[in-house]
């Protein structure tokens, strides 16, 4: 295979030659993302989006780099969430298919897991894995274009303490590593705010009745729930039953997108008034017209990860321009770190994480405040990483 | 805090969650009374229970009540179904009736799954608000569930205590051979008791799943926790049950107010060994050991 390159290589160039500009030439990008499985939502999106983005550069011509049209494909495999599973894709796609930019992967295990293999080969990627070792200096290709918990807890903590009075918060947790993590988490983001976490409580994932943990923690007086670490459904129940104990004090939600399935279980009598983490402001009309986009072709809602990997594959086009090749993907990865104040759909996007990570590859995306209002989301309070929230 | 208060709380939030238990269990110690069989799948027909209720509510639009009664009518006729078609060659047969009972609960969680989805889905509250009595705070859809439950109970206790049919069940669970020969018919008593038992389930389900929320693995719980109060309370003993059940919903919600959670789970476990050791035949009943 490898002896052919060179003639196929010039081939290609004496065709591209003899066809004159109109010959267009095909740019895989690999998407690594779960497409089955407990993850299957995320992976769906991040794939659905940078199809998207695929579409329109094709619609336009395809992708114009150096003079050069290509023509986008995303090849996706499914990891299913796994590490083992996403090694043997990610040498498929770096070995196989050649790809030297990367969609995804979905999750923590996974990123570390092909880290070494992309790292190594100098293929780009694109993290949804909240793990703080996904990003690094010696890790010049990984690129996270969502904001973690990690980023988004401080400033909104910071905005309610101000803002609500949030003095005493409580809240549940699952009793699990990332139940732990983000309990530990959030309690030093509301001592840094002036407020408190006085009491937390965990339990095991199957639970359904919170009832007796909610009697104890209501006991020690606090003023506010906090919902975050919760999935989504038992974030809901909680919410409920909270209420049904005659709990009249704030419910909050400072990470993790899931304002319907809450309102779903809890009802919109419960939910009213309810402040959550928002990853997109839908009354923006760029994100009207990605989420009118997206529903007229996948005929489901966008979740709310799946802006990020439309902007950042955008991004990736963006910098493949400047840089003026799509083969050296050193220099690609070079044009992308130095993007800054990218219009995407989810406004004006740059990069940070030097003091986090050491190295700016973290995308520093908008987040909003909302409160549930009749069932839906409005916007309360527009958030940055370097700003906090306004 | 308000000691008090909150032992008062306490208890009232344990009896609710005790008397789900009592439903369980009574349903699954009657179907182990009458053919000796251990029902793993007792957990997927409160799964069932809930999911019938949630499709007759949310998608029919019917009223709660009826829904409930519809999803109990819908649980006795699939129950006998089931026990005739599938658990016939297994009565009196403890061990291959407890791996066919366990292959049973796979395939019900799994046509579940493909039904409905993964995801957990709820249905509206059937009451709104809370009533204090005391400085007690309950919510009102918790009361209305304890009423319906004990209506239930006091029912089956009629039916069993004072009707033929009633009496009959009770023969076969005391001794299957001298009720045959008395005249009761087994054929028809071993579905019928198999579909009361888990037509018990059925209404657990169908009660708590305006409470809690809905999905394909919410029985597993439980059917354990039914486990714990039919072992405790003695095996194919109602009224052991009944007050086994109620003492372990009592027991988990104190000590759940005193420690957290993890070492509450824990210390009931411990609690149900040592209170296995003290009663080796169950605490009221006649224990199968």
């Amino acid at each position: 295979m490898k002896a052919h390159a060179p003639q196929f290589l010039a081939a290609a160039l004496l065709g591209g030659l003899a066809l004159g500009a109109s010959a267009q030439e095909t740019l895989k990008i690999g998407a690594l993302v779960t497409l089955s499985g407990p993850g299957a939502a995320w992976g769906q999106a991040m794939k659905n989006a940078a199809e998207l983005a695929a579409d329109k550069v094709n619609a336009a011509g395809g992708l114009d780099v150096a003079g050069r049209k290509y023509k986008v494909e995303i090849v996706a495999y499914d990891d299913k969430y796994q590490a083992g599973e996403a090694v043997t894709v990610a040498n498929r796609l770096v070995f196989e298919d050649k790809v030297k930019y990367l969609i995804g992967p979905t999750g923590s295990a996974p990123t570390l897991a092909v880290q070494p293999i992309t790292e190594k080969n100098q293929v780009l990627t694109s993290t949804l894995g909240f793990t703080n070792k996904a990003l690094s200096p010696d890790k010049p290709f990984s690129f996270r274009p969502v904001i973690t918990t990690y980023e988004i807890a401080d400033p909104q903590i910071a905005w309610l303490v101000k803002q609500h009075g949030v003095k005493k918060a409580g809240g549940l947790f699952p009793n699990d590593e990332s139940g732990q993590v983000i309990a530990r988490d959030l309690e030093a983001a509301y001592k840094r705010a002036g407020g408190e976490l006085s009491a937390k409580e965990f339990f095991e994932r199957e639970r359904v009745d919170f009832v007796p943990l909610l009697t104890r923690m209501l006991a020690r007086g606090i003023d506010t729930i906090e919902l975050d670490g919760n999935s989504p459904g038992t974030a809901g129940l909680i919410a409920k039953q909270a209420r049904e104990l005659g709990f009249k004090g704030k419910i909050v939600r400072t990470g993790g997108p899931a304002t319907a399935e809450i309102v779903n279980v809890a009802g919109k009598e419960v939910s009213e008034g309810m402040m959550v983490h928002a990853v997109l402001d839908a009354s923006q009309p760029a994100m009207q017209e990605y989420i009118a986009s997206y529903t007229a072709k996948y005929k489901v809602a966008p979740n709310g990860f799946s802006p990020s990997y439309y902007d950042f594959t955008n991004m990736l086009f963006e910098s493949m321009r400047r840089a003026g090749t799509v083969s050296d993907s050193a220099k690609v990865a070079q044009e992308l770190g130095k993007l800054s104040n990218f219009e995407g759909v989810l406004g004006k996007l740059s990069w940070t994480g030097k003091e986090s990570y050491g190295t700016d590859h973290q995308l520093a995306v908008p987040f909003y405040v909302a409160e549930i209002r009749n069932g839906v989301e409005v916007v309360r309070a527009r958030c940055t990483v370097a700003e906090g929230c306004k | 805090m308000d000691w008090q208060l909150l032992l008062g709380q306490a208890t009232a939030n344990g009896l609710v969650v005790g008397l789900l238990y009592l439903l369980m269990a009574v349903g699954f110690t009657l179907v182990f009374g009458v053919m000796r069989m251990v029902n793993f799948a007792h957990g997927e027909f409160y799964m069932l229970g809930a999911f019938a209720a949630y499709t007759l509510v949310v998608k029919l639009s019917l009223p709660f009540l009826l829904a409930v009664a519809l999803s109990v009518v819908l649980a006795i006729v699939f129950g006998s179904l089931v026990e005739w078609l599938v658990l016939k060659p297994f009565r009196k047969d403890e061990l291959n009736g407890m791996i066919a009972t366990i292959g049973l609960a796979m395939i019900l969680q799994n046509v579940a799954l493909l039904t409905f989805g993964p995801d957990p889905v709820s249905l509206p509250p059937i009451a709104t608000g809370a009533s204090t009595v005391l400085g007690v705070t309950v919510a009102n859809s918790r009361l209305y569930v304890v009423g319906f439950a004990l209506a239930v109970l006091l029912l089956l206790y009629a039916f069993l205590r004072h009707s033929p049919v009633g009496r009959g069940l009770r023969a076969v669970v005391e001794d299957a051979d001298i009720a045959a020969i008395h005249g009761v018919r087994a054929r028809i008593y071993y579905p019928l008791g198999f579909g009361i038992g888990i037509g018990l389930a059925a209404i657990a389900g169908a009660l708590m799943a305006p409470l809690f929320s809905v999905s394909p693995f919410m029985g597993q719980t439980p059917l354990l926790k039914a486990f714990m109060v039919v072992i405790l309370g003695g095996l194919g003993s109602i009224p052991g049950a009944a007050v086994a059940g109620l003492c372990l919903g009592l027991l988990e919600s104190y000590s759940t107010l005193f420690m957290s959670s993890s070492t509450a789970d824990m210390l009931i476990f411990i609690l149900v060994v040592v209170g296995m050791l003290a009663f080796p035949r169950g605490l009221i009943g006649r224990g199968e050991a």
